[in-house]
């Protein structure tokens, strides 16, 4: 796909390129229509030149209008698949280029997102270095740097990922022991929030390790809590996770406490898919279930206005007891 | 310069609204931050800005929105508007909604900073009425207030924006005299706007929507050609 790129907008499909798909397909729509009417009229004049030839030979053999009848019949029915067919392909391609135009105008929106991600913690580290080096010694200004570093390489960690798993860029599956793990990691994540967000964790004794990428699994972590502390409109966020066996799955609850959306479950996580307002890219869900899946498990998502953000990940427990 | 003048701050994004409203009152200003277009109407009901910086993305609406709304509160108020999309369709939109500038992020605060101070010093000469403007003027089928940024046309009134009272004053204070469209530029505009000639020419096609009777023959703001525009009349109520 090209990209073309001026003064901070992103154009998929160029003004130029998208003029000259569009003379292709009118061309191809006037191809179609003068060949289908050339044929239809083709196959009625053969229609009745054959049945004017059975009436000149005069024959009245039932054999031989049996055959004549039969030759009629296939010319109009190759004729009929070959239209069916035209028109088949002529839809086929219609489809292909509205889905093509749709994807377009998606990535130009998910690029203008992460120009907007990109920018924002640009601008807020540069007024903070300018204040620093100004005199200004306030460790404030310092922490204020460290969460908007923290976000530009979150956000740029994201976009890797997912050209990453776009890709078909391989998985680290081992075992993982959540008891313990779950820990180390959760104190890695809700560090880079401080004081705006609290945890609540509650494993089952009885819960076996997951057979998981622990690098996926942390990214995926960091994604539902970044998307919480985004959308939850409140302070301190409070996420309360629990892990369970559930038949032969290991269930992983996450639920926060935030404004919750009218946005359908399934339409969580959809790529590019962004919620209400102009905040986030619509990766980072995206890449929850994308991850989930390619580990072999899965991610559903709920919410509802007033009742927060829900999401269960399914995981397959693994036979080992190895530790990552 | 402009000390103490009230500002209005309306950003989502926590670091860069605290750390831009700090630093504004370090150099001088008074400051109200607002994160969200709810709290930014609360915040110029309880006290009208001299200036508003605004965000063009915020989580309850959009910038734009928010800028009309305050134009019709408080037509005296510069508007800013900041934003981490910086393609020319919204910045001209923003300038064409009134705006008086457009600062793309990241930016300098000290850039940001001269342009607030020159915002407010074009609202200061504008505020600074010679006396044949006070009160109401007639121009054309417009019955125009200098003093408050609004003209009333066949009994509805009109918000202008600031650089659409600085051009209609300009031409008013030279009433059957044409005035080229540099001059229009170098009164109304500062050079770090990058206006052209055009954008004085769509600013007269908004004009010509308010005081003319008929916009196929304008005759109340008449083109000079290859020189700019030319009022053929205002008259003091």
């Amino acid at each position: 796909m090209n990209l073309k790129v001026g003064q901070g907008s992103l154009s998929v499909v160029p003004a130029r390129r998208a003029r000259l798909i569009a003379l292709l397909a009118s061309l191809w729509i006037m191809l179609v229509l003068v060949l289908g009417a050339g044929w239809v009229v083709l196959v009625i004049n053969q229609a009745r030149q054959i049945s004017e030839l059975q009436e000149l030979t005069g024959s009245t053999d039932s054999a031989v209008a049996a055959q004549w009848t039969s030759t009629r019949r296939r010319i109009v029915g190759e004729s009929a698949v070959f239209l069916l067919l035209l028109l088949a392909v002529s839809a086929l391609l219609a489809w292909l280029y509205w889905r093509e135009s749709r994807r377009a105008r998606a990535m130009q929106a998910f690029f203008a997102a992460v120009t907007h991600e990109l920018r924002t913690p640009l601008t807020s580290m540069r007024l903070q270095a300018e204040a620093i080096a100004e005199g200004d010694q306030r460790v404030e200004l310092a922490r204020r740097l460290l969460e908007d570093s923290s976000r530009l390489e979150s956000q740029i960690d994201k976009t890797l990922e997912l050209a990453r798993i776009e890709g078909g860029g391989p998985l680290a599956e081992q075992s993982v022991p959540l008891r313990g793990w779950l820990d180390r990691t959760l104190a890695g994540v809700a560090a880079a929030h401080g004081e705006r967000l609290e945890f609540r964790v509650h494993l089952d004794d009885s819960l076996p390790p997951i057979l998981a990428d622990a690098a996926a699994v942390q990214m995926i972590l960091r994604n539902l809590v970044e998307n919480s502390v985004r959308h939850a409109r409140l302070e301190p966020v409070q996420v309360r996770l629990t892990a369970r066996a559930a038949g032969d799955k290991v269930l992983l609850e996450y639920h926060d406490n935030g404004a919750g959306t009218a946005v359908p479950g399934h339409e969580l996580g959809r790529m590019f898919g962004r919620g209400e307002g102009s905040a986030g890219t619509g990766i980072g869900l995206y890449l929850v279930r994308a991850l989930m899946q390619r580990m072999g498990g899965e991610a559903n998502f709920f919410s509802a206005p007033g009742e927060g953000f829900r999401a269960e990940l399914q995981f397959t427990p693994s036979r080992d007891e190895g530790a990552p | 310069m402009n000390a103490g003048a009230q500002l209005l701050v309306v950003e989502d994004e926590r670091n860069v609204g605290e750390t831009l409203a700090e630093r504004l009152r370090d150099a001088g200003f008074r400051v109200t931050l607002a994160g969200s277009a709810a709290r930014a109407r609360l915040a110029w009901q309880a006290q009208p800005p001299q200036l508003s910086v605004l965000d063009v993305g915020l989580p309850d609406g959009n910038g734009f929105d928010l800028a009309r709304e305050l134009r019709a509160a408080v037509p005296q108020a510069a508007i800013i508007f900041l934003t981490a999309h910086a393609n020319p369709e919204e910045r001209v939109r923003g300038l064409e909604l009134g705006a008086d500038d457009y600062v793309s992020k990241p930016f300098h605060f000290r850039e940001l900073l001269l342009r607030i101070q020159n915002c407010l010093k074009r609202a200061q000469d504008l505020a600074e009425l010679p006396r044949e403007m006070r009160g109401v003027v007639r121009i054309g089928r417009a019955r125009v207030d200098f003093e408050r940024f609004s003209a009333e046309v066949a009994g509805k009134q009109h918000a202008l924006t600031h650089k659409e009272c600085a051009v209609l004053r300009l031409l008013a204070g030279r009433v059957g005299k044409a005035v080229s469209r540099d001059e229009i530029l170098d009164k109304a505009w500062s050079a770090d706007e990058f206006p052209t000639s055009r954008t004085v020419d769509n600013f007269i096609v908004r004009l010509r929507r308010l005081v003319e009777p008929d916009l196929d023959e304008p005759r109340v703001i008449r083109s000079i050609r290859g020189v700019g525009y030319l009022l053929t009349e205002a008259a003091h109520e």
